[in-house]
């Protein structure tokens, strides 16, 4: 009996480490065998960018981020009705767009606190959709030569300034502006993630590697300040192997019994 | 003599009757200390977002630690806090009722921090002047002159200072401090303020900020409630709050719209000018030892000595 037992556990044993090795040649060295077949193929001609290359339109939004232009002391008042009839009458529209991609960013802003990148604005495809200039220019300047729309930052400067109490900061405006439309047209990102690259401080001076570190050296070192991210990870399909993919096109499926539960690879 | 109940009441009610009466004869009308044109914070409940920047400026401005769950973590907001010794400002949740067009009620965010009081009762009731009003507005507590008495706590009525109970060495009692330093020589507004990404928070003069309140109320009649919160509680607040929601149902604590100190201070210098109350006392308890003094020594003054 004690005889049986122990050659059907030693049959599992077996059974077992074939199964772990047969998993394992499977799926663990999957993606190395596919650059190694890649290196070995005849290699394609990788695309170089060239580095002398910038996006010119990104180029002029940033450059046109940095000005600052004279402040507007006083502004015409008019309801809004009326501006955008009248702004319909004098027929403006797209093609009166002086660009049709702006960086929302600016010096005024920068000089209080930095810690969220420049948004990217897709000034005539809101114009488009909106249909409504009046709806963000919403007042003119006083002075009758000036144009009929000025950007943001003409009335909207720094905030708190005591002789204009009332006028809100560029800061403000463009918040106000852009995530209080978003709520209301139930459009558009409202969280700060959604418009802004948060921005990270250089990692040249927090990284402390030396040499050739291996990969697992490489993972501790990210773990030690981004602690929380790690934990995170270990909830995420990408650990537990189980889970929706709703996501994947044509292949959405729902595993619930994945690698980290009961079964060695089911994906 | 027998010491008779009635009288010594008598001869201590009369005694009783002129303190009290002194006081409004002389007329020591008490005067308010409060700066003429402060810095104040205009803070409108209709803009605030409950993104908990102000949070973070307040702790990086003000070097407080570090909180154990991080600023964009905003379920926090699940519970209602209040400031305390380890955050100067806190950011709370309410719904108070209204719903959207899916039928979801929505959010409503309150700041709260010290008010920086125009005459505040903590700075009465602070024994040792640790506490004071300065000109530019601030409540402001100099650490080096506190014995750690805690009078502040009980006598702020918007409940705020808090103390380092788990510092048994050297506790502090903590509360915002308007950003002292950074106002002052920096000529900056407040962390909260100058963070803020909808401009929730308006700093400037505190004359101005409520004229630009008042015209923020009357411009949109229908979404703000007629009422500036802080223009007269307590005798009146450097921070002030425009709100869409009456101030009661979102956290607002129904304060007396009199200076709170008033009472106390009209009495304590009533009772103490000249000295007059202690002669008085003093005086009285004189007079009652010599109405009830033992008459038996005077009729034999040599009794003492033979025995």
């Amino acid at each position: 009996m004690t005889r049986m037992i122990r050659r059907l556990s030693g049959g599992i044993a077996i059974l077992t480490v074939f199964a772990a090795i047969g998993g394992l040649t499977v799926f663990l060295p999957g993606s190395l065998l596919i650059h190694e077949a890649i290196a070995a193929a005849d290699p394609a001609p990788v695309h170089q960018p060239d580095p002398a290359w910038v996006a010119p339109d990104q180029e002029k939004a940033k450059k046109r981020a940095q000005e600052i232009v004279p402040f507007v002391e006083a502004v015409m008042e008019e309801c809004e009705l009326c501006r955008q009839m009248r702004l319909r009458e004098m027929g403006l529209g797209i093609k009166d767009s002086a660009s049709a991609y702006y960086l929302l960013d600016s010096p005024i802003i920068k000089k209080s606190e930095d810690l969220y990148g420049p948004v990217r604005f897709k000034h005539n495809k809101h114009a488009a959709q909106l249909k409504d200039c009046a709806l963000c220019h919403h007042y003119r300047p006083l002075d009758e030569n000036a144009k009929e729309t000025t950007r943001c930052s003409a009335c909207h400067q720094e905030a708190f300034r005591p002789d204009h109490p009332e006028r809100i900061g560029l800061k403000a405006a463009f918040h106000q502006q852009c995530a209080g439309c978003h709520q209301e047209m139930k459009q558009g990102p409202t969280d700060c993630l959604g418009c802004h690259n948060k921005n990270v401080p250089d990692h040249k001076e927090l990284v402390m590697l030396s040499g050739k570190p291996q990969p697992t050296e490489v993972t501790r070192e990210c773990l030690r300040c981004h602690k929380a991210a790690g934990e995170d990870m270990l909830k995420t399909a990408h650990w537990l192997w189980k889970g929706p993919s709703p996501h994947t096109l044509n292949r959405s499926k729902h595993v619930e019994h994945g690698k980290a539960t009961s079964a060695v690879n089911n994906f | 003599m027998e010491i008779d109940r009635r009288k010594f009441f008598k001869v201590l009610g009369v005694g009783g009757a002129t303190a009290i009466a002194a006081p409004t004869r002389n007329g020591h009308a008490w005067q308010s200390k409060a700066p003429p044109d402060p810095y104040g914070c205009l803070v409108d409940l209709t803009r605030c977002i409950g993104c908990r920047k102000c949070e973070q400026a307040c702790q990086t401005v003000n070097s407080l630690p570090q909180p154990a769950r991080p600023f964009d973590d905003l379920t926090i907001l699940d519970k209602k806090r209040r400031p305390d010794e380890k955050s100067y400002t806190v950011i709370n949740r309410y719904y108070p009722g209204r719903r959207d067009d899916r039928d979801q009620p929505i959010p409503f965010f309150v700041k709260v921090q010290c008010m920086h009081c125009q005459d505040p009762a903590c700075a009465s009731a602070c024994i040792v002047g640790a506490l004071t009003k300065k000109e530019n507005g601030t409540v402001h507590y100099d650490v080096t002159k506190c014995i750690g008495c805690r009078y502040c706590m009980v006598a702020c009525p918007f409940e705020i200072p808090a103390y380092e109970y788990s510092d048994p060495i050297t506790p502090r009692v903590m509360k915002c401090t308007f950003c002292y330093e950074r106002v002052e020589k920096e000529k900056k507004p407040p962390g909260c303020a100058a963070i803020c990404p909808v401009e929730a928070i308006t700093f400037g003069r505190r004359n101005t900020l409520l004229k630009v309140a008042k015209k923020r109320i009357q411009s949109d009649p229908g979404k703000y409630v007629n009422y500036i919160y802080g223009e007269n509680e307590a005798g009146g607040t450097s921070w002030l709050y425009i709100s869409s929601e009456p101030f009661d149902r979102v956290g607002f604590i129904d304060v007396p719209k009199r200076p709170l100190n008033q009472l106390a201070e009209t009495i304590q210098s009533a009772l103490f000018s000249y000295l007059w109350s202690p002669i008085v006392l003093f005086g009285m308890l004189g007079g009652i030892k010599w109405a009830f003094r033992d008459k038996s020594h005077a009729e034999h003054p040599h009794k003492g000595g033979e025995s």
